[in-house]
C-alpha cells in the first residue's frame, strides 16, 4: 500500500528531476505492522497498522517524533523485535527474524571497544566464515568508502564520535547488505559532524545505488537524503503522510538551498508538530496522572 | 493463571529454583537409600534436617549462639569506632592518606586469616583472638569506603558551605559527613561480613567460641547428620545476618544516591 | 581481594608520589619497626612471641634457603591451581549462563548471593569426608571458595556488556558459539580478569586454611607445625613470605588487568 502526496512546490526551471522511484516490483515490504508491549491493562500499542514499500535502489525516510514507534519499527524489520502482527517481506518472500538481506546500524555506540577498525568491519565477514587475508581485504574498501583510510589499525577509543559511526556503517556495508536500515546513525553527533556524514552517506548511496531506510527525527537530514520521506503518528504509530522529495541528485548545497527544498521541510514539519505537541501533551497529562494520590 | 501469562512468569523463576534445591535434596535421599550414596559419606537429607532441633537442644546452641553474638557485637564496635575514626584521620592528612591508602588497600586483599596462629600465640585461645582478627580483617574496607566517601564529596557542595561561611566543624558535620555516609555504609557492610566469616571461621580452626566450635566438635564426635545439620545451621544464621544487614543499609540511607 | 567482589575495587591509581610522601612512609616503617624492637626486647610479652628484628630476619633467610620450604610451597601452589581451574571453570560456565538469562537468574542467582557470604571453611569436615586427608580436600575447599566471587563476578560482568553489541552480534547472525567468542567474552575481559584475581586471593586463603586445620604438607601446615613447635621465628617467617608472595601476586594480576585496560572499553 503507498499512499503518495502530490507534489506540491513547483519544480525550479530547468533543474534535471530524479526517475520516479518504484519501478518494478519492491525490493522491502512491510505489511499492516502492530506491535504492543505488555499485557492487559498496562500493555502499550507501540505501531499500529504500519504499511509500506521500498523499491530497489530507494533511499526512504521514517520520520517521527520521540515516541512513535520508530525504533521499535527498525527492530521489527531488522527482526531483532520479539512477536508482532503483520509481515515484513523482501522480494515478495515473507521474512521473520533476522535475514541476510538486511543491514543494521544502531544509534547508540556500536564499535567492539576491543576490535580494531579493519576487525571491526571486517566483523561480519568473519562470521561469514571467510577467512583472514580476504577479509582484511574486502574490509579494506568499506573503510576507504566511509572515509577512513590510514586508520585501519586504530582502536574505537582513538576515534572520534562521528568517526565511530563511520566504522559501524561501513561494517554494515561490509556485509553487502540488499536493504541498509539505519536507525538515527547521527544522533548522538553535533551538528557539524552530522551534516558531514550525511554527504558522506549521499555518496555511498549514489557510488552503490543502496536501498536504504533511513530512521530520523530531522526533518533537513530526512529531505535531503531521500527519495520519499514517510511521516509517522505519535504513539500508537501510524503512517501519516508520504511525502515523494521530488529533487534532484546529487544533492548539493544548492539544492538544499533552495525553495523547493524549503517547502518540503515546511511541509512535513507541519505534519509533525502536531503530532510533537500531541506527544508532549500527553506526556505531561500522564505524568500528572501518576503524581497523584490514589 | 494461563502459561504465559504475567503472574506465572513471576513465579516461575523462583519455583524453579525452590523446586531444585527440594529436588536435589529428594534425589540424594532416594540415592542413599538405595545405597548408590554410601550414607557413612553423606548421611540422609531428612536425617541431617532432623538433627537440628535436636542440636539445638542439646549442644545449648543458643548459648553458642549467644557467644558468637558476643563476639560479633566487640568485634564490630570496634570496627566501626576505629575503622571510621582511621579513615577521618586518614582524609583529614592528606599526606598520611597518600603515604598509607595503597598499603591499606594492599591490606584489603591480603589473607589476613592466615595470621590466626600467630594471634593465638599473643591472646591465647579465646575470644579475644577471635575478636582481634574479625577486627583487622574488616578494618581495611571500612577505612578505605570512609576515605573515598570523604574525599569524594562533590567540591560544588563545599563551595555551598563555603558561601555561608560556616565553620569547619559545621563544615564536616553538616555537609562531610552527611555526603559520605552511603559510602561508610557500604564499607561497613563489606567490613562486617568478613568479619562475621572470619568470626565463624576462627571458631571452627581454633575449636573455641560459639557456633563453629560446635561443628567442629560435631565433626570430631562423628556426629554426621548433626555436622551437615550445624553447618546448615549456621549457612542460615549467616544469610540471616547478611539479610539484615542489607535491610539496614537500605532503611538507614535515605534514597538520594 | 574479597572486598571486589562486594563491589569494591581498591586498585589505587599510580602516582608520582613526592619526596614527602616517600619520607612520611620510611618514618612510619620505622616507627613501627623501632616499636617492634623495643616490645621485643623490653621481655614485656612472653618469651619469643615477639623475636627481635634480627631473629625475625635470620629467620626470613632460613626459610627461603631451606628445600623442605619450597617443597611444602610447591605442594600449596598445586593445590591453590588446582583450586582455581576448578572454581574458576565451574564459576565462569554458570556465571555465563545466570549472566545471559534473566529466567535463570531469576531462579537461582539469589542463592549464590546470599550464601555466598558465609564462611566456606566449615564446610571442610565434609570435604575431608569426601576428599579424604590428602591434597583433595584442601583443593576442594579453595575450589569452593572461590567459586562464588567468580560467579558473581561473571555475571555481573555480562549484565553490564552494552546490550547494543549484543544486538550487533544478532543483527549479523552469528551463531551462539561466534557470539560467546567474539562478542561476550571479549566485552567481558574487565570484570572476568578482576573476578579471577579475587577468585585467586579466595583461594589462597581456602586452601591454606584448610591446610592449617588437617594436612601433613603444605605451607599451612609448616605454619601451623611452627605454632605447635613454639617456633616464633620461623611462624613469622613464614607468614612473613606468604604475606609478601600474596599481596604481590594481586599487585602481578592487578597490573596485568590494567594493561588490558589500555584499550579503554568505552562502553
Amino acid at each position: 500500500m503507498l499512499v503518495r502526496s502530490p507534489v506540491i512546490a513547483p519544480q525550479a526551471p530547468g533543474t534535471p528531476t530524479t526517475p520516479p522511484a518504484a519501478a518494478g516490483a519492491p525490493i522491502l515490504t512491510v505489511a499492516d505492522i502492530v506491535k504492543r508491549f505488555g499485557e492487559g491493562q498496562d500493555s502499550l500499542l507501540a505501531v499500529d497498522g504500519v504499511s509500506f514499500s521500498v523499491a530497489q535502489g530507494e533511499f526512504v525516510s521514517l520520520i517521527g517524533p520521540s515516541g512513535c514507534g520508530k525504533s521499535t519499527l527498525f527492530n521489527i524489520i531488522g527482526g531483532l523485535a520479539g512477536s508482532f502482527e503483520g509481515r515484513v517481506a523482501v522480494d515478495g518472500q515473507t521474512v521473520s527474524g533476522t535475514h541476510p538481506a538486511f543491514g543494521m546500524v544502531f544509534q547508540e555506540e556500536s564499535t567492539f571497544p576491543w576490535r580494531t577498525v579493519i576487525d571491526n568491519v571486517a566483523f561480519p565477514l568473519e562470521i561469514a566464515g571467510i577467512g583472514k587475508r580476504e577479509r582484511h581485504e574486502r574490509a579494506r574498501h568499506f573503510v576507504s568508502l566511509v572515509g577512513l583510510d590510514g586508520f585501519e589499525r586504530r582502536y574505537p577509543a582513538e576515534l572520534s564520535g562521528g568517526m565511530r559511526q563511520r566504522v559501524a556503517i561501513a561494517r554494515t556495508l561490509s556485509s553487502e547488505p540488499r536493504i541498509l536500515l539505519m536507525d538515527e546513525p547521527f544522533a548522538a553527533l553535533d551538528e557539524q559532524t552530522r551534516l558531514l556524514l550525511g554527504d558522506k552517506v549521499l555518496q555511498i548511496h549514489q557510488q552503490l545505488r543502496q536501498t536504504t531506510l533511513l530512521i530520523t527525527h530531522n526533518i533537513t537530514e530526512a529531505v535531503q537524503l531521500s527519495d520519499r520521506v514517510l511521516v509517522m503518528t505519535y504513539r500508537p504509530g501510524t503512517l501519516k503522510r508520504a511525502v515523494g522529495i521530488d529533487l534532484p541528485r546529487p544533492r548539493t548545497s544548492e539544492v538544499v538551498g533552495s525553495d523547493v527544498f524549503g517547502h518540503y521541510v515546511a511541509q512535513i514539519w507541519n505534519d509533525l508538530r502536531e503530532e510533537a505537541s500531541r506527544g508532549i501533551r500527553e506526556d505531561e497529562s500522564r505524568t500528572l496522572r501518576r503524581g497523584e494520590p490514589q | 493463571m494461563t502459561l504465559s501469562g504475567p503472574a506465572f512468569r513471576r513465579f516461575a523463576a523462583p519455583a524453579l529454583g525452590l523446586g531444585t534445591v527440594i529436588g536435589a535434596f529428594a534425589a540424594v535421599e532416594g540415592l542413599i537409600r538405595a545405597g548408590v550414596i554410601n550414607r557413612f559419606v553423606v548421611p540422609l537429607p531428612s536425617q541431617v534436617l532432623a538433627a537440628i532441633p535436636r542440636i539445638v537442644a542439646e549442644e545449648s546452641v543458643p548459648h553458642r549462639f549467644w557467644q558468637t553474638t558476643q563476639e560479633a557485637l566487640a568485634a564490630s564496635v570496634l570496627l566501626v569506632v576505629v575503622g571510621i575514626a582511621l579513615g577521618m584521620l586518614m582524609f583529614r592528612f592528606r599526606l598520611l592518606r597518600r603515604a598509607c591508602e595503597t598499603s591499606v588497600a594492599a591490606l584489603a586483599s591480603a589473607p589476613i586469616v592466615l595470621m590466626y596462629p600467630l594471634f593465638l600465640v599473643i591472646f591465647g585461645r579465646s575470644g579475644t583472638t577471635i575478636v582481634m582478627i574479625a577486627f583487622v580483617a574488616g578494618l581495611p574496607p571500612v577505612i578505605l569506603k570512609t576515605v573515598e566517601g570523604l574525599a569524594g564529596t562533590r567540591s560544588v557542595l563545599l563551595d555551598v558551605g563555603h558561601s555561608f561561611r560556616l565553620s569547619k566543624a559545621q563544615l564536616f558535620r553538616k555537609i562531610l559527613l552527611p555526603a559520605a555516609l552511603p559510602s561508610i555504609f557500604v564499607g561497613l557492610r563489606v567490613g562486617l561480613i568478613f568479619m562475621l566469616i572470619n568470626i565463624v571461621g576462627v571458631e571452627f580452626l581454633i575449636n573455641f567460641g560459639g557456633l563453629g566450635q560446635l561443628i567442629n566438635e560435631l565433626a570430631e564426635r562423628y556426629d554426621l547428620p548433626g555436622t551437615y545439620g550445624a553447618i546448615l545451621f549456621v549457612i542460615l544464621a549467616s544469610v540471616l545476618f547478611f539479610v539484615v544487614l542489607e535491610r539496614a543499609e537500605q532503611w538507614l540511607l535515605p534514597r538520594t544516591a | 581481594m574479597a572486598a571486589a567482589a562486594y563491589g569494591l575495587d581498591f586498585a589505587a591509581p599510580a602516582r608520582a608520589q613526592p619526596l614527602r610522601v616517600w619520607a612520611l612512609r620510611a618514618a612510619i616503617i620505622a616507627v613501627l619497626l623501632a616499636i617492634w624492637e623495643i616490645v621485643a626486647r623490653s621481655g614485656w610479652l612472653f618469651q619469643d612471641v615477639v623475636p627481635t628484628l634480627p631473629v625475625i630476619a635470620r629467620a626470613v633467610l632460613r626459610t627461603l634457603s631451606d628445600p623442605a620450604f619450597y617443597r611444602n610451597l610447591k605442594v600449596t601452589a598445586g593445590e591453590i591451581a588446582a583450586a582455581l581451574v576448578i572454581g574458576g571453570t565451574a564459576g565462569m560456565v554458570i556465571g555465563l549462563m545466570l549472566g545471559s538469562s534473566r529466567f535463570l537468574s531469576l531462579a537461582y542467582e539469589a542463592f549464590i548471593h546470599y550464601v555466598g557470604p558465609t564462611p566456606k571453611i566449615i564446610f571442610f569436615p565434609i570435604m575431608i569426608l569426601w576428599f579424604g586427608t590428602g591434597p583433595g580436600s584442601k583443593i576442594a575447599m579453595g575450589a569452593l571458595s572461590c567459586f562464588f566471587p567468580i560467579v558473581i563476578s561473571v555475571a555481573a560482568g555480562m549484565r553490564q556488556i552494552a546490550p547494543v553489541l549484543v544486538r550487533v552480534g544478532r543483527s549479523f547472525r552469528a551463531s551462539p558459539w561466534q557470539m560467546t567468542r567474539l562478542v561476550y567474552l571479549p566485552a567481558m575481559r574487565t570484570p572476568v580478569v578482576n573476578g579471577l584475581r579475587l577468585g585467586l586471593g579466595i583461594a589462597i586463603i581456602g586452601t591454606l586454611l584448610a591446610e592449617t586445620k588437617l594436612s601433613n604438607q603444605g605451607l599451612g601446615y609448616l605454619i601451623i607445625q611452627s605454632y605447635a613447635t613454639f617456633d616464633m621465628p620461623r611462624m613469622y617467617a613464614l607468614l612473613i613470605v606468604l604475606f609478601v608472595l600474596a599481596i604481590g601476586l594481586n599487585a602481578l594480576l592487578g597490573r596485568y588487568a590494567a594493561r588490558d585496560l589500555s584499550r579503554p572499553d568505552m562502553v
